[in-house]
């Protein structure tokens, strides 16, 4: 190319967006009082700190068994009574199940539950009923609502309106259209979406855990702030591979639905 | 017809009954082994009624008041942005190296792959722990977090969406003498760009959600002011928090997928 030809004018669309994110990060990192000299000393500190955890103190996995399944436990009652808590709210949420006004009230509150992150309903609900499995279990159950509620009650309103009329016309009341027209219908999705948020709630009992639900979290951050880096290097390991193999298992389960759902 | 019998009730009746049933009694055992009892929410309800009595009124004075709390907000709003920015740019790098169409030699081509589903399954309190400390507590540890995170999930969705790329105007450019720089450049990036742009408005509306719970465990920013007032037992200034957080995260939400409609109604 001749330099005759290299205009500016051509580079507008790239250089300006580009320019504008640049300085807006750069505004961001000062408000972050972020320090790229920091970031060396941050390396050293961070590989030597790693060198410390090895290896595993391997002693340590048969203690952290029971902290194992009880993280899974939280995870799998959380889901288990925020699908159905979900469910219920779902039916009021959806266009086709009852009238505009209780719609949008349930929508508006799905989509407020969605931006309070679920660590602070635990910690609020920790100041309520005391340390333990209790307060995550609801949590965790409270946090289904805002994604679960929303794709559930989506399913529901897609439902073509044919089928319900049907059932409607030969004289079933709302209880029965639900039983007999909406359940059969939402029951694959259900169970995929309960599937999915089965393997996020397996993370979010691991962070729950750190603030006083329990589990495995409990142990990770306790040997972390005991300086107890091995076993604290142990409880990363079953974290991995819990996380891990929760992710496989479900999306296998969740392929398996799809297939027999497109087979049917 | 004399043999002609009408099973009551049917049998897809019975196997349901026997499902339901059999899962009601294993939920029943798993809550009595855990201790669980969900009927204490109703036996228990006076306890969190008391504790919403303490929290109201909130104490919205807090934010003209203490200069902090708007400071901290800039920041959890700064910590997003960054982790965003930089966690997705690195990701949309490494989904080059990682995608089955664009990079060919296939040993790093699968080193990069196994790196981004390896990266994908720490969760961020491990990361985050470790970050505060390597560089101590701080929003910069929650930004280096927000940055791994966002490259361990979006890593994959931009190989997945490189690998998903039409090949026709790829080849017929290289047809026309084209590099293979040249072929990224200008038929590859045209075509995942507006998913790419969208993808980043979603990674920062999680983002912003991470940003508020890597608070608690010393990531800075409102979240931590929002877990200090619960620590001194400060209620009314944890509900002013709580709805300051809710606010934001509404428009952030509401936002990015305004503009993602927007983005993508006009690019398809």
């Amino acid at each position: 190319m001749k330099i005759a030809e290299f205009k500016i004018s051509r580079y507008k669309n790239i250089v300006l967006p580009l320019g504008g994110l640049i300085l807006l990060s750069f505004l961001a990192s000062k408000s972050c009082k972020i320090d790229f000299s920091d970031f060396g000393e941050g390396i050293a500190n961070g590989t030597f700190f790693i060198t410390r955890m090895f290896p595993p103190d391997w002693a340590a996995f048969p203690d952290m068994l029971q902290p194992t399944f009880d993280t899974i436990l939280l995870a799998l009652l959380g889901t288990f009574f925020g699908t159905i808590l979900s469910l219920l709210i779902a039916f009021f949420a959806a266009a086709n199940l009852s009238n505009p006004w209780v719609r949008n009230i349930t929508r508006s509150l799905i989509s407020i539950e969605r931006s309070i992150p679920e660590l602070f309903i635990l910690l609020i609900l920790i100041t309520a009923f005391g340390l333990g499995a209790v307060p995550a279990i609801i949590a965790i159950a409270l946090g289904c609502v805002g994604m679960l509620g929303k794709l559930l009650a989506d399913t529901i309103e897609d439902i073509p309106p044919t089928l319900m009329d049907s059932v409607a016309s030969i004289g079933a009341n709302k209880i029965q259209i639900i039983a007999f027209a909406v359940m059969p219908e939402i029951i694959p999705n259900l169970i995929s979406y309960a599937l999915f948020r089965f393997e996020v709630n397996i993370r979010l009992s691991v962070l729950l855990g750190a603030i006083g639900a329990g589990g495995i979290g409990y142990e990770l951050e306790t040997s972390f702030s005991l300086l107890e880096y091995h076993r604290a290097f142990s409880a990363l390991i079953i974290v991995l591979v819990l996380v891990f193999s929760i992710e496989r298992l479900s999306s296998f389960f969740r392929n398996k639905l799809k297939t027999a759902i497109v087979l049917k | 017809m004399s043999d002609f019998k009408i099973d009551l009730p049917s049998a897809k009746f019975k196997q349901k009954a026997t499902l339901t049933s059999l899962v009601i009694l294993l939920v029943a055992l798993l809550c009595s082994y855990i201790k669980f009892n969900p009927l204490v929410i109703f036996t228990e309800f006076h306890f969190l009624q008391e504790f919403f009595v303490e929290m109201f009124p909130p104490n919205y004075a807090l934010f003209y008041e203490n200069e902090g709390v708007g400071q901290s907000i800039l920041q959890t709003l700064s910590m997003a942005f960054l982790g965003t920015i930089f966690g997705g740019s690195i990701g949309f790098i490494l989904s080059f190296f990682a995608a089955n169409n664009i990079f060919q030699i296939p040993f790093l081509r699968n080193f990069s792959k196994s790196f981004l589903a390896m990266i994908r399954v720490i969760p961020s309190l491990v990361v985050i722990l470790i970050f505060v400390i390597a560089v101590g507590p701080g929003s910069f540890a929650g930004v280096l977090t927000l940055i791994i995170t966002t490259i361990g999930v979006f890593g994959k969705l931009f190989t997945e969406v490189l690998e998903n790329a039409e090949e026709a105007p790829s080849e017929s450019i290289y047809c026309v003498g084209a590099s293979h720089l040249q072929v990224i450049r200008y038929s590859i990036i045209p075509q995942v760009l507006p998913a790419f742009i969208s993808n980043l408005l979603y990674a920062f509306d999680l983002n912003m959600r991470a940003a508020i719970g890597l608070g608690i465990f010393g990531g800075g920013g409102i979240g931590y002011k929002l877990y200090m007032a619960m620590r001194v037992l400060h209620y009314q200034d944890a509900t002013a928090l709580i709805t300051m957080i809710v606010l934001m995260l509404l428009i952030v939400e509401n936002t990015s997928n305004f503009l993602r409609g927007k983005l993508l109604g006009e690019k398809l």
